[in-house]
C-alpha cells in the first residue's frame, strides 16, 4: 500500500496519495467521501502531461494539507524550472488552491490538467466492486463540471468550480497558462458534495450547522473544544503529546448527522465515519471526565434509535441498542442492514452503564429521568431477547446470515471467537465480557431506580439478579485447572476455553470474585497475553493466535484502556500503571495518535510497535484511550458531589497535573507524582 | 386516504402508553401525498400519550411520505429510516419526534420470536 494522506472534517474526508492525487482503488478507500458516498474517485494532476512527485508535505492540521510538488521523476527534480503547491482543506466541502510557480527567468507556457471523476460508490461497494444500479450523468458549464448520480429518488451530486478560466470536458479541466518569469499562477477549485432531499433541497443546508463552514470557523470551533478540556501539565512528553493529539482528533471526528441533525462523534477513518453503538459508548466513557458535553447527543440518539420491533434483516428486537447506522445507498435500498443495524449484544448493557456514569460525573438527573422508559426497555431486553436460550446469559446469533454479523461482541470478525485449539463454536454464543457488562448494567440501573425513579423494589430485584448472575458466571465460566475465565460458552453450555483479553473487561465490570482477581491479573500481564506494548487480544500460545490477526493477536489500545480501568477497580494500581506506561510508549511511534490496533509481536522482538496493515486512524476509541489512562493514573472517581483523586503514577513518569476537571463539583484540579527510587518515600 | 392508514392512526392513543417513551415530546406534522393530493395528519406526542388530528398546525417536525409508502410502513413491510436514506421520504425539524413516532410501526410480516428459533435449533443439536 502506498502512503496515504487523509484530511477530514466530521464525516467528510479525503484520502489521497502523497502527491495529492486520487485514483480508483478497491482495497483501501481513496477519494473524497461524505456520508458513506464517494464523491470523487479520480483527481489526478499533470503538468505538461507529466505526473508530479512530492517534495514535501505539511499536514499539521486535521482538515488541511499542503503538498509541495515538482514535475518529473525524483532523479531530476533538483533542476526543476517549475513547482506546484496544492493547498487543500475540507471545509464542509473540499477546496484546493492550486499554484504553479515558474522558477525560470523567462515566461513559460504550461498545460495544467486535472482528471476528474466520481463513481458515487457506497463505502460498502469499495471492497466488493459491483455495477452501480443508478445512472451518472455529466454536464459542463463555464468553469464548472457537474457529476450527478440518480437511483430512483436517491440523488447525489459533485459540483466542481474553478476560479480561473478553465476548458472543461466530461473528464476534467485543462488550463492553458502563461506564467511570467519568477511568478506564479493560481486557481481555487471548489468541490461541493450535495445530498438531495426528497423535495430537491440540499439536505445539509437544512441542518443546524449547515454544509459548509470556513476554515477559520472550523479552527475556532476545534480550538473552543480544546480550550474547554482540562489542562494537562506533565513531565512525560509522550503523555502530553498523546493528550494534545487526542483532543485535536476528537474535535475533528465530530460530525453533523445527515439523518439526525445533531453532532455526533464518528467512530474512525476511513471505514467507520458513522455512528456505532459500542464504539460511541466506549468513547463516551473515555472522554466523559474531560468533555462531558459531548455525551448527551450520543445518549439521546442511541435511545431514540432503540430497537422497537422484531426485524430479522436488521437483527433488531425491542429494547436493543443499535450496532451501526449508515447513510449510504446500500443502507437506503436495503442491500445492507445498517438503517440502523442492531447486530451487537453488548451495546444495550453498555448504554445503561454510560447513562449511569454520565450522571455520576455531571449530576444531569433530568436526562436520567427522561430516559427511564428507555433504560427499563434495555433491561427487559437483557432478560428476554438477549437471553436467547433462557439460561440467564446474553447470547447472540444473527438472523441475517447474508449481510449480518456472525460475532456480535467487540471481536466481531469471523474468527474472533474460538476454543484454545482453534475450533470455532456453533451459535448462539455467549462471550464472557457481555455477561460482565450485563452485571454492571444491573448494579448501576439499581442505583438509578432507587435514586431517581423512586422504585426501590425494582432496585432490589436488579441487585438480586446481578448477584445471582455473578455467582452463576463464576461457576460456569471459570476454568478451574487453568485459572482464568473462558472466552465464551457455546450453545451446549460448554466453555470456549481460549485465553483472551476479554477477561480484563470482567475486572472493569466487577463480576470477578475477589479471590480470583489475582489470577486474572497474572494472566493479563503474563508473557502469553502481554506483549510489552500492551495486552494482546488473544494469548500467543492459542491456536488461532496471529500477531497481525485483527481480533486474534493484535493489541487494541481501547481494549487496554478498559483493562487498565479494571485493574484499578480491583486495586492493582501498579499493573494498571504498567499498561498505561506501555500504551503511552507505543503512542510515541504514532505521533501521539494511537491507531485502532497494532501487531502483537513481543516488544523485545521488534523494538517498536508494528502498525496493523489497514488500521483505522484516527479511531475514536483509540483517540479516547490516553484520556481514560489519565483518569486511571490519577484515580479520578466521582463520589456523591465530590471527585475523589487517588493518584498512582507509574515509576519514571514524574509529575502529572490535570487542571479544571469539569463535573458536578464545578471544576477541580488533580495532581500526581510517581514515586521514583531516588526520591524519598511518602512524597 | 387508505383504510389501513386510517385504522393505524385510530389505534395510536390506545398504544401510546406502551410505545412513547421520555423522548416523545412535541408535535409531528405528517404529510402524505398521492399525486397532487396531500393529506395532513398532526400528531401531538408526550410520554405515554398521543393526540391525532387531520389538519395542519404548528409543528416541531414535518415528515413527508407518499401515501403508498406510508401504507407499507404501517403494515411493517417498509422501514422508516431506510426510506429516508434512499430519499423516498424526508423530514425536517426535530428528528427525535420522527424516531419516537416510528415506534408505532409493527414487525415485518411473518416474523418469528428469535428465542423460539434459537431454542428449537439448540434443542435439535443437543
Amino acid at each position: 500500500m502506498k502512503d496515504l494522506v487523509s484530511i477530514l472534517d466530521g464525516n467528510t474526508f479525503l484520502v489521497s496519495d502523497r502527491t495529492g492525487d486520487i485514483e480508483p482503488s478497491y482495497d483501501f478507500p481513496t477519494g473524497l467521501f461524505s456520508f458513506d458516498t464517494r464523491f470523487l474517485s479520480n483527481w489526478v494532476l499533470t503538468l505538461d502531461g507529466e505526473r508530479l512527485h512530492a517534495l514535501s508535505m505539511d499536514d499539521a492540521e486535521s482538515y488541511r494539507t499542503r503538498f509541495f510538488l515538482a514535475p518529473g521523476e525524483p532523479t531530476h527534480y533538483l533542476d526543476a524550472k517549475a513547482s506546484v503547491i496544492r493547498n487543500r482543506a475540507i471545509v464542509g466541502s473540499f477546496q484546493e488552491q492550486l499554484t504553479v510557480l515558474n522558477h525560470a527567468g523567462e515566461e513559460v507556457e504550461f498545460t495544467v490538467r486535472i482528471e476528474m471523476a466520481a463513481d458515487f460508490a457506497d463505502l460498502f461497494e469499495i471492497k466488493n466492486a459491483r455495477q452501480k444500479r443508478g445512472r451518472t450523468t455529466v454536464s459542463t458549464a463555464d468553469n464548472e463540471l457537474r457529476l450527478t448520480y440518480r437511483r430512483e429518488a436517491f440523488h447525489r451530486e459533485t459540483v466542481i468550480n474553478s476560479s480561473a478560466p478553465a476548458s472543461v470536458d466530461a473528464s476534467g479541466m485543462t488550463f492553458q497558462i502563461r506564467v511570467p518569469p519568477n511568478s506564479e499562477w493560481t486557481t481555487t477549485l471548489h468541490v461541493s458534495t450535495i445530498v438531495y432531499g426528497a423535495r430537491g433541497e440540499d439536505i445539509r443546508a437544512t441542518l443546524p450547522y449547515g454544509g459548509s463552514r470556513s476554515a477559520d470557523a472550523i479552527r475556532a470551533e476545534q480550538q473552543e473544544l480544546i480550550d474547554r478540556a482540562p489542562k494537562l501539565g506533565c513531565d512525560c512528553e509522550p503523555l502530553a503529546g498523546a493528550y494534545r493529539r487526542s483532543l485535536n482528533d476528537l474535535a475533528a471526528l465530530r460530525y453533523e448527522s445527515i439523518a439526525l441533525g445533531v453532532r455526533l462523534l464518528a467512530a474512525g477513518l476511513p471505514w467507520f465515519m458513522t455512528l456505532f453503538g459500542r464504539d460511541s459508548i466506549i468513547t463516551s466513557l473515555q472522554v466523559l471526565p474531560f468533555l462531558p458535553e459531548l455525551i448527551p447527543p450520543t445518549i439521546v440518539m442511541l435511545a431514540g434509535l432503540q430497537g422497537h420491533r422484531v426485524d430479522d434483516f436488521r437483527d433488531e428486537e425491542p429494547g436493543k441498542i443499535l450496532h451501526e447506522l449508515r447513510y449510504g445507498e446500500t443502507a437506503g435500498f436495503e442491500e445492507q442492514p445498517h438503517s440502523p443495524y442492531y447486530g451487537s449484544a453488548d451495546s444495550t448493557p453498555l448504554f445503561i452503564i454510560l447513562l449511569d456514569e454520565y450522571e455520576r460525573w455531571t449530576g444531569d438527573t433530568q436526562l436520567v429521568r427522561r430516559l427511564e422508559p428507555h433504560v427499563r426497555a434495555a433491561l427487559r431486553w437483557i432478560d428476554t431477547y438477549g437471553d436467547l436460550l433462557g439460561t440467564g446469559y446474553l447470547w447472540y446469533q444473527t438472523r441475517n446470515p447474508e449481510t449480518g454479523l456472525q460475532n456480535q461482541c467487540w471481536k466481531d470478525s469471523w474468527d474472533g471467537i474460538s476454543y484454545a485449539d482453534g475450533r470455532m463454536p456453533g451459535f448462539p454464543r455467549a462471550t464472557c465480557e457481555m455477561q460482565g457488562y450485563a452485571y454492571d448494567a444491573k448494579i448501576r440501573a439499581a442505583r438509578l431506580a432507587r435514586t431517581f425513579w423512586g422504585d426501590p423494589a425494582y432496585a432490589d430485584r436488579l441487585e438480586r439478579e446481578a448477584a445471582a448472575l455473578k455467582q452463576r458466571f463464576n461457576h460456569d465460566f471459570w476454568i478451574a485447572d487453568r485459572e482464568y475465565y473462558a472466552l465464551a460458552l457455546d450453545a451446549d453450555g460448554r466453555q470456549v476455553d481460549a485465553l483472551s483479553s476479554n477477561i480484563g473487561h470482567l475486572l472493569w465490570s466487577g463480576i470477578v470474585d475477589e479471590s480470583r482477581a489475582g489470577k486474572v491479573v497474572e494472566h493479563l500481564l503474563g508473557p502469553r497475553l502481554f506483549s510489552g506494548w500492551g495486552v494482546r487480544t488473544l494469548a500467543e500460545d492459542q491456536s488461532r493466535y496471529n500477531p497481525i490477526g485483527y481480533h486474534v493477536g493484535t493489541v487494541w489500545p481501547f481494549d487496554n484502556s478498559i483493562i487498565a480501568w479494571g485493574l484499578w477497580r480491583y486495586g492493582f494500581r501498579e499493573e494498571a500503571g504498567q499498561i498505561c506506561d506501555a500504551m503511552l510508549a507505543a503512542s510515541r511511534y504514532f505521533g501521539g495518535r494511537l491507531p485502532e490496533a497494532f501487531a502483537g509481536y513481543a516488544r523485545n522482538l521488534t523494538d517498536y510497535p508494528v502498525e496493523y496493515p489497514t488500521a483505522c486512524s484516527p479511531q475514536a476509541w483509540s483517540t479516547g484511550t490516553p484520556l481514560l489512562l489519565l483518569r486511571v493514573m490519577l484515580g479520578l472517581e466521582p463520589q456523591g458531589e465530590h471527585l475523589i483523586i487517588d493518584p498512582a503514577v507509574p515509576a519514571g513518569m514524574g509529575r502529572i497535573e490535570l487542571l479544571d476537571i469539569p463535573g458536578r463539583w464545578g471544576r477541580v484540579d488533580a495532581l500526581g507524582r510517581s514515586r521514583d527510587p531516588e526520591e524519598p518515600l511518602g512524597r | 386516504m387508505t383504510e389501513v392508514t386510517e385504522r393505524f392512526f385510530a389505534s395510536l392513543p390506545a398504544r401510546a402508553p406502551e410505545v412513547l417513551g421520555g423522548l416523545a415530546d412535541g408535535t409531528l406534522q405528517i404529510e402524505l401525498t398521492t399525486g397532487d393530493l396531500t393529506e395532513h395528519w398532526l400528531v401531538r406526542m408526550r410520554p405515554g400519550f398521543v393526540q391525532v388530528g387531520r389538519h395542519r398546525g404548528p409543528a416541531d417536525a414535518i415528515w413527508y411520505s407518499s401515501a403508498v409508502l406510508f401504507d407499507r410502513l404501517v403494515t411493517g413491510e417498509a422501514q422508516g429510516v431506510a426510506a429516508v436514506l434512499r430519499n423516498e421520504s424526508t423530514f425536517s425539524g426535530n428528528v427525535v419526534l420522527f424516531l419516537a413516532f416510528r415506534r408505532f410501526f409493527p414487525d415485518p410480516p411473518g416474523t418469528r420470536d428469535p428465542r423460539e428459533v434459537a431454542r428449537e435449533q439448540a434443542g435439535r443439536r443437543a
